[in-house]
């Protein structure tokens, strides 16, 4: 007598199960399509035009890249889209094969009903992961490349990457522009073009030689202005492209994940999208924005908010983008509950394992 | 086809019992309404078994029980020798289903369908995709979207859907149901011919002359309970037998009949339809031989009723099915 062994009733999906998942979502034309729309060609668009804007108006449109661009898509718009495109994606992957009749027949080929959902993971993240990092890779490139040939520091354009020496010198070529600019309450003697204190926004063009004790104040300021100029950067440095990368992906996995959980647990997917949008782009920033006293546990516990306790420190949090939007806490009037890194994942992963073991749960019991 | 072991049976290889199905007792509820109660039911391997009942009967959820689908709230079965639910996973490898209408991915074509099914197979599945769309006549609509199927098209890609296993069994759910004259006799070609390779089909359907072109056995379900089961023609043969006489009076030969000992053992009622209104339609007793009819003649001969004709009419499956049954369509 010989037993075949038959593996199908081990919860380990196949990469040939996972492999025509990937297919059954990528199939979607209206899936698909919304994904790329929302992830990829929104923000592409905005940084197209511009590149544009700048390309023919360069006086009049600023540099389509730079730092401070790259921090109002990184931390404002790519994670919320993100979220909600990964979340509407996980929901159809949980639902489909249900509201559609094909739950059925995969449940009678006799593989295990885990195995069946889990399949949908990878192949969710197959999908969703790839179009955040292109958009991603897009965004960091125009940043990158498109940046600013200068910074800009109390309202006066100055060549990027100076050293101390470096800055000083500049500083002392351009001893009245730097006084009437970096100091609110410039010398009397000073003839400051807009009047004192005031930002001109001037180009870094030297003018007359200025006294002998201006530019020794000019140097003086630029010595103690020094930290201030070298923190402002003219592209994202290549770390915090990296970790943002990490962080945007981590907020779509937690977005396909839930959507996934849920729609399982539900069995459709118009009512699991609605609330994931809420929970995203409302409650996320209402409990990122109040510190309840007795309920600080319970806020800690909120996966809106341990991603944004992981969000990179290089990262503005106050992006004048989509302050509170991002799911991110520390727009203005918001209260970053302390909570340690450690905990933070510790949320997250717990929330992954729930929703994943909720899903799997209501799958392996309903009546197909 | 190779023998395996049940596991958790040693001694008892799953190839070599006698039953495909096997239930005792199974009972399912929905609510305080029995959808099922207590089936013995007992399918021969290799053979095309028909499950028959009204609608409402409890058909599709003894499918849906066996497949796993839905869970039994009592009772024990058995597929191809092996329990289930424990050893579902085993079962169903050796088992094609349809259940219901077969619905499928309407954004994917037939083939990208049946890859996904495959895949939640074994290997060697994949590689029958091709064979089982030529085999139901799909093999030039394969690379379609299911959405542009018809009903006829969708049912045949769901026995392709059957075939990827190499099923020892195929338990098909009103298989004929939205199909044209044509399609149902393609899909009883394609029926008959997968028994003739000795899988065993079931074959539930409220059909009947369907049924009974296809199937050797058939069980009965009526109200969630089988009231019989066993070969067509077995449950025929015990099954009252018509009988059209064509007399001259039919009127006087009724109270004839109705005064003689006959009357205990056949009912006789005008025809209601015929070649004239000379005709009576007589219910024998099942098992009735030819001395029953003999007698008849001689009671109307004797009587001084010309009899033109006496013809016994075989009973059809429908007439036992009606025979049988309590309702056709449950009131409910």
């Amino acid at each position: 007598m010989m037993t075949i062994p038959d593996r199908r009733g081990t919860p380990v999906p196949t990469v040939g199960l996972i492999a025509t998942r990937i297919m059954e979502l990528r199939k979607r034309r209206g899936l698909m399509i919304a994904l790329i729309v929302m992830n990829i060609g929104f923000p592409a668009l905005f940084l197209f035009i511009r590149l544009l804007g700048h390309a023919f108006w360069p006086r009049t449109s600023p540099p389509a890249g730079g730092s401070q661009i790259f921090g109002v898509l990184a931390a404002g718009f790519l994670p919320t889209f993100g979220f909600v495109a990964a979340a509407t994606v996980g929901c159809t992957a949980g639902s489909r094969d249900l509201t559609e009749g094909m739950f059925r027949h995969l449940v009678v080929t006799g593989r295990s009903r885990l195995a069946l959902y889990l399949a949908r993971i990878p192949a969710g993240l197959a999908i969703v992961v790839p179009v955040v990092a292109i958009v991603y890779t897009i965004l960091c490139a125009v940043c990158a490349f498109a940046a600013p040939t200068v910074v800009t520091d109390n309202g006066v354009n100055i060549p990027p990457g100076l050293s101390r020496a470096g800055f000083a010198n500049w500083a002392e070529g351009h001893a009245e522009l730097v006084v009437c600019n970096f100091l609110a309450n410039p010398p009397g003697n000073v003839d400051c073009p807009s009047g004192p204190g005031t930002s001109s926004v001037s180009s870094a063009t030297p003018g007359q030689a200025a006294p002998p004790a201006l530019e020794a104040l000019a140097v003086k300021i630029a010595s103690q202005d020094y930290p201030g100029y070298a923190s402002i950067l003219r592209s994202p440095p290549t770390s915090v492209m990296i970790e943002g990368g990490l962080w945007i992906e981590l907020e779509a996995t937690v977005g396909f994940i839930l959507g996934l959980g849920l729609a399982s647990l539900m069995g459709q997917r118009t009512l699991p999208v609605i609330f994931l949008i809420m929970f995203q782009i409302i409650l996320t920033p209402i409990l990122s924005g109040i510190s309840i006293a007795h309920l600080q546990d319970l806020q800690r516990s909120f996966v809106g908010l341990a991603v944004s306790r992981l969000e990179p420190s290089g990262l503005p949090t106050t992006v004048g983008g989509m302050p509170g939007v991002t799911g991110g806490v520390g727009g203005p009037g918001s209260v970053r509950l302390p909570e340690s890194a450690t905990e933070a994942v510790c949320v997250i992963i717990a929330w992954l394992a729930a929703w994943t073991i909720l899903g799997a749960w209501r799958m392996a019991t309903r009546d197909a | 086809m190779m023998t395996t072991a049940v596991p958790g049976a040693p001694g008892r290889p799953a190839g070599e019992s006698r039953w495909a199905v096997e239930t005792h007792g199974l009972t399912k509820r929905f609510g305080a309404k029995p959808a099922m109660n207590g089936v013995e039911l007992l399918v021969p391997r290799g053979s095309a078994f028909g499950y028959l009942g009204p609608n409402g009967a409890g058909k599709t959820t003894l499918i849906r029980v066996l497949l796993g689908l839905t869970r039994a709230d009592a009772g024990t079965m058995s597929l191809l020798g092996y329990p289930v639910p424990r050893h579902r996973d085993a079962a169903l490898a050796r088992v094609g289903a349809i259940v219901d209408e077969p619905r499928f991915h309407r954004h994917l074509t037939g083939r990208q369908n049946l890859r996904l099914l495959a895949a939640a197979r074994e290997p060697a599945a994949r590689d029958r995709i091709g064979p089982a769309l030529e085999r139901v006549g799909l093999a030039h609509r394969g690379d379609d979207r299911v959405s542009g199927y018809s009903m006829g098209m969708r049912q045949r890609l769901g026995i392709a859907a059957c075939l990827l296993g190499d099923p020892e069994m195929l338990l098909l759910d009103e298989p004929m149901n939205g199909l044209d004259p044509a399609g149902m006799a393609q899909m009883r070609d394609i029926i008959l011919s997968m028994v003739a390779e000795g899988r065993t089909v079931v074959l539930s359907s409220h059909l009947l002359d369907e049924v009974e072109r296809t199937c050797d056995a058939v069980a009965i379900v009526d109200r969630g309970s089988i009231i019989a089961q066993g070969p067509i023609s077995e449950l025929l043969a015990g099954a009252q037998v018509a009988l059209a006489v064509e007399c001259s009076e039919p009127g006087r030969a009724r109270a004839l009949l109705a005064g003689t000992t006959l009357s205990a053992r056949v009912a006789a009622v005008p025809a209601e339809a015929g070649p004239s209104a000379l005709g009576l339609d007589i219910t024998l007793p099942a098992g009735a031989g030819r001395d029953v009819i003999a007698e008849i003649n001689r009671v109307l001969v004797e009587g001084g009723i010309s009899v033109y004709r006496l013809q016994p009419v075989q009973t059809s499956l429908e007439s036992w099915f009606l025979q049988v049954t309590t309702r056709l369509e449950d009131p409910e």
